[in-house]
């Protein structure tokens, strides 16, 4: 048989191996008790008031922060992309930057900024308004989507700016010469333009705030509030069977929601035929904002300060305090904690497990990728398309329902047993993080007429000769752009991980985790500080080799 | 030995028969083009000699090769067919020089490198292309790219030589010389040629014979004269040149055209409405009142070496294209006679 369709042939199998399989037998766990048909776990798990109102608690929260981000996200990306803001490149990257941020780390930042009684900014608001008693809390419902508004709301930036700069200008330029003022545009010409662009990034905001972990766990749970994702951890951490039955009830829930949402909106979306994407290049002519420049732009400074800035710098400054009894001076600030973590082996341990099992899993995942990809884009072959949809699905799908499914399904069920394995952890980040390098290299391939390839094979070489003389130098950069996709987020994930962990094979994100919540928030800065220099590092290096491209 | 048989070669899309039972011998060094209106099926055609289509029906030989059999369930893939291939946005690799590019074919063969050097610089030097050899396809025009294309084809010394619309993006002077260029090397290589075009001015100064495809079917196969002299249908009548097109009216061997007044003896055998299909060039207008067409002059164009007529015959308008008379000589509004030499007849 022809190499090139026994290749994708294993590449579509590894996927389905990995992604069907666990969630059918999931669903399958859920309702199914000794093979009769039976919904009793979840009457027994819902009629837990904890549970329900975690599920609730789920739903609110998701819908109040992706209306925030929207609203927020919305303006920015206008203001930064269609008017004539100053400093704009300053503040698409300081905005983005917080997609860049693991949210759990930004989570301990605002534990340490707002905390009731130790907090910097609650001390010194309290300091420069002579108040009694700390204003905030970060230990709260409002704490709680604050923090996740701000490590969510990049989703829906980045998808409602990049629509923006494709919309061709001309429609907005239409409406001006008919006389519209450039507000009234706004309102009725761009807005209703955007509209699809504004519902995708906000299903991606929803849909990330109801799988998300880290800062639920950090900020949530010490103020008594749970999610579904806190929920279904607990009950795993249980130990027992019906922890485990418990937590499948909750997890088959949640990613049953997730997937609703995804497919109506992917249905309305699908409707809204606006070809907005302009053919010619023009730059857009912009929007002169008059007096509101400078009161806007401290806005958005004062914004991207209290948003990124600050937690940041509280995350370096208490990495480097001596002593937190003490006020913060430059003689408390020592980079001695920062050697001393280098130099212990309970720390780099996971750091290195973090990097080999983000290595590895980006290697197989590009590999997988290419193939995935050169199905959908190069072939014409009838159901192309369904791996590229299993990998997005597996994206689409909460961390935490894929490590569930995981475990219960490779916990020796089937003769394979990989639990707390490092494979048990790379098949997990590779099913949820595939669907990055798939897109990255898909839209590469698109752009590579099907005569290069052709003329290759006329040529006299083989299929594999012609992918590596021909597609592979022409799509290299977007190869290495997809390794890092999902290199990047593999190496801080936390959810999965810290269900999937064994004593062998902690996770950097594990490690930061118990050390911010067994109060060593030291420690844990020093580690996060660790972090965000590696998560910079590979970001400058993606830019780099993308050409600008892809990357912050 | 590169003569190619297509043999009765059908291609399904769906239920659209793309290529619907053709079939023809290209003898050794023949240059054929296959000619037709976007969609007909040529391009199909072609790439099914090439290998990038699987024929439904029928079989393709290559020199004493059978390479593709529908009913023998046999397909050679474009990689182990001997063929070179211009391909119409020419798929120059825009990450390999000049040089890598042509060569490669080569470099597959795994010849060694004296000569891979040496039969690339020489078919470069055929192309014109001889001191390009290290620059870039980003730095090279649209006609140096083809040309490129074109060496790339030829380097490994193929029995045929398919080209797939490859002057159509080139401006029309440079299309005109690249005709003659491609015409030349060919004589000189003495391969094969099947040359795929819309354009028939191309296909008629270029080929030795022409096929006229349309929807998907052969309509004729024929030296450039008999396509253009004698059409065998109105279709390709119709496409190559121009025509005036004119109702008529065949019965017991006579055909009468109303609209012009005549009654002929038909040498066609069929009864019916009919078209009648005369070129504007096989038409002269003089001053003769007793000509046996008259008409009125309403426009005239002047073209530089030719003048366009637009004559108002009875209910009818005939356009005339006559290079002997000057633009002076009539004026619109004057009465002429019409001579015709050459009349097309078709069933309606």
């Amino acid at each position: 048989m022809d190499t090139k369709w026994i290749i994708i042939f294993l590449s579509i199998s590894v996927l389905v191996i990995f992604t069907v399989v666990p969630m059918l037998y999931l669903i399958f766990r859920s309702c199914v008790v000794e093979g009769v048909v039976d919904f009793s776990t979840y009457r027994d798990v819902y009629r837990n008031s904890v549970n329900w109102t975690a599920f609730i608690n789920t739903f609110y929260i998701s819908i109040i922060v992706t209306f925030l981000s929207v609203v927020i996200s919305f303006p920015l990306a206008w203001l930064v992309g269609r008017t004539n803001l100053p400093g704009k490149y300053f503040f698409r990257t300081t905005f983005i930057t917080s997609y860049m941020i693991p949210p759990y780390v930004g989570a301990i930042a605002w534990t340490q900024l707002l905390s009731p009684n130790a907090g910097y900014l609650n001390e010194w608001l309290v300091h420069i308004f002579a108040l009694s008693t700390a204003p905030f809390n970060i230990y709260s419902m409002g704490g709680l989507i604050w923090c996740l508004t701000i490590f969510h709301s990049p989703f829906a930036f980045i998808t409602i700016s990049r629509a923006l700069e494709k919309m061709d200008p001309s429609l907005e330029e239409a409406s001006r010469i008919a006389g519209a003022s450039p507000l009234r545009t706004l309102w009725k010409v761009t807005l209703p333009l955007m509209f699809p662009s504004i519902l995708a990034g906000g299903v991606l905001v929803f849909i990330g705030v109801g799988s998300a972990f880290g800062i639920p766990a950090i900020i949530g749970m010490p103020g008594q509030i749970e999610v579904l994702t806190t929920r279904i951890v607990t009950y795993v951490y249980m130990g027992t069977g019906k922890g485990i039955r418990d937590a499948t009830a909750l997890a088959v829930s949640l990613m049953i929601s997730a997937n609703l949402i995804l497919y109506v909106s992917t249905m309305l979306l699908s409707r809204k035929d606006y070809v907005t994407i302009g053919g010619k290049s023009t730059r857009p002519v912009l929007v002169e904002l008059g007096f509101w420049k400078w009161p806007l732009t401290f806005l958005i400074s004062l914004y991207g300060l209290v948003a990124i800035i600050l937690p940041i710098g509280s995350i370096i400054v208490t990495s480097m305090i001596k002593s937190l009894s003490r006020p913060i001076t430059i003689d408390n600030l020592t980079i001695a904690n920062w050697l001393t973590a280098i130099g212990n082996q309970q720390y780099m341990d996971p750091l290195w497990n973090s990097f080999l099992a983000a290595s590895i899993t980006a290697t197989c995942a590009t590999g997988i990728a290419l193939f995935i990809a050169y199905l959908l884009v190069k072939t014409g072959v009838s159901g192309r398309s369904i791996p590229d949809g299993l990998a997005t699905l597996g994206g689409a799908t909460p961390s935490i329902v894929i490590a569930l499914a995981l475990i219960i399904t490779f916990s020796g069920e089937f003769g394979l047993n990989l639990y707390s394995t490092m494979t048990i952890l790379i098949v997990g980040y590779m099913v949820k993080y595939l669907t990055m390098a798939v897109r990255t290299i898909a839209a590469s391939l698109n752009q590579i007429h099907s005569s290069l390839e052709e003329a290759a094979l006329n040529s006299g070489a083989s299929w594999l000769q012609s992918l590596r003389d021909i597609m592979l130098p022409l799509i290299g950069p977007s190869i290495v752009a997809g390794w890092f996709l999902v290199f990047m987020p593999s190496f801080y994930e936390l959810t999965m991980s810290i269900i999937l962990y064994g004593s062998g094979t902690k996770t950097i994100g594990v490690l930061l985790y118990e050390l911010q919540t067994y109060a060593d928030p030291q420690d844990a800065s020093v580690l996060a500080v660790i972090i965000l220099v590696i998560i910079l590092v590979s970001n400058v290096i993606l830019r780099k080799v993308s050409k600008g491209a892809i990357g912050i | 030995m590169a003569e190619v048989k297509i043999n009765s070669v059908t291609k399904l899309f769906g239920d659209v028969k793309a290529v619907d039972d053709f079939s023809i011998v290209i003898r050794d060094g023949e240059f054929v083009s296959i000619l037709g209106p976007s969609g007909c099926g040529k391009t199909t055609m072609l790439r099914m000699i090439a290998g990038f289509e699987r024929a439904d029906a029928g079989e393709i030989y290559i020199g004493s090769d059978l390479v593709s059999s529908a009913v023998r369930k046999l397909f050679i893939p474009p990689e182990k067919r001997k063929i070179g291939m211009v391909f119409q946005s020419y798929a120059v690799w825009p990450h390999m020089s000049v040089f890598d590019n042509v060569a490669y074919p080569l470099k597959i063969k795994q010849l060694s490198k004296r000569d891979i050097k040496e039969k690339t610089n020489t078919v470069l030097e055929m192309v014109h292309l001889g001191g390009y050899s290290q620059r870039l396809p980003s730095q090279l025009s649209g006609g140096q790219q083809q040309r490129v294309a074109l060496a790339r084809a030829l380097v490994a010394e193929p029995d045929l030589l398919l080209l797939d619309e490859p002057l159509s993006n080139l401006d029309a002077k440079l299309r005109e010389s690249m005709r003659f260029e491609l015409k030349e090397l060919q004589k000189k290589l003495n391969v094969t040629v099947i040359y795929v075009t819309h354009d028939q001015s191309e296909a008629m100064a270029m080929s030795d014979r022409i096929v006229v495809m349309n929807s998907g079917r052969i309509q004729q196969i024929g030296f450039p004269m008999e396509i253009y002299d004698t059409p065998v249908n109105r279709i390709i009548a119709e496409f190559i040149g121009l025509v005036n097109i004119i109702d008529a009216h065949v019965r017991q061997g006579q055909v009468t055209i109303p609209d012009l007044g005549l009654n002929l003896p038909a040498q066609q055998d069929f009864e019916g409405k009919a078209v009648v299909e005369i070129r504007p060039e096989h038409i002269t207008l003089s001053r003769d009142q007793t000509a046996n067409i008259q008409g009125i002059i309403i426009h005239k164009f002047y073209l530089g070496d030719s003048i366009d007529w637009r004559i108002q015959v009875n209910d009818i308008v005939v356009r005339v294209i006559d290079r002997s008379s000057s633009f002076k000589e009539y004026t619109i509004g004057d009465k002429v006679g019409l001579q015709i030499q050459n009349i097309l007849l078709f069933p309606a």
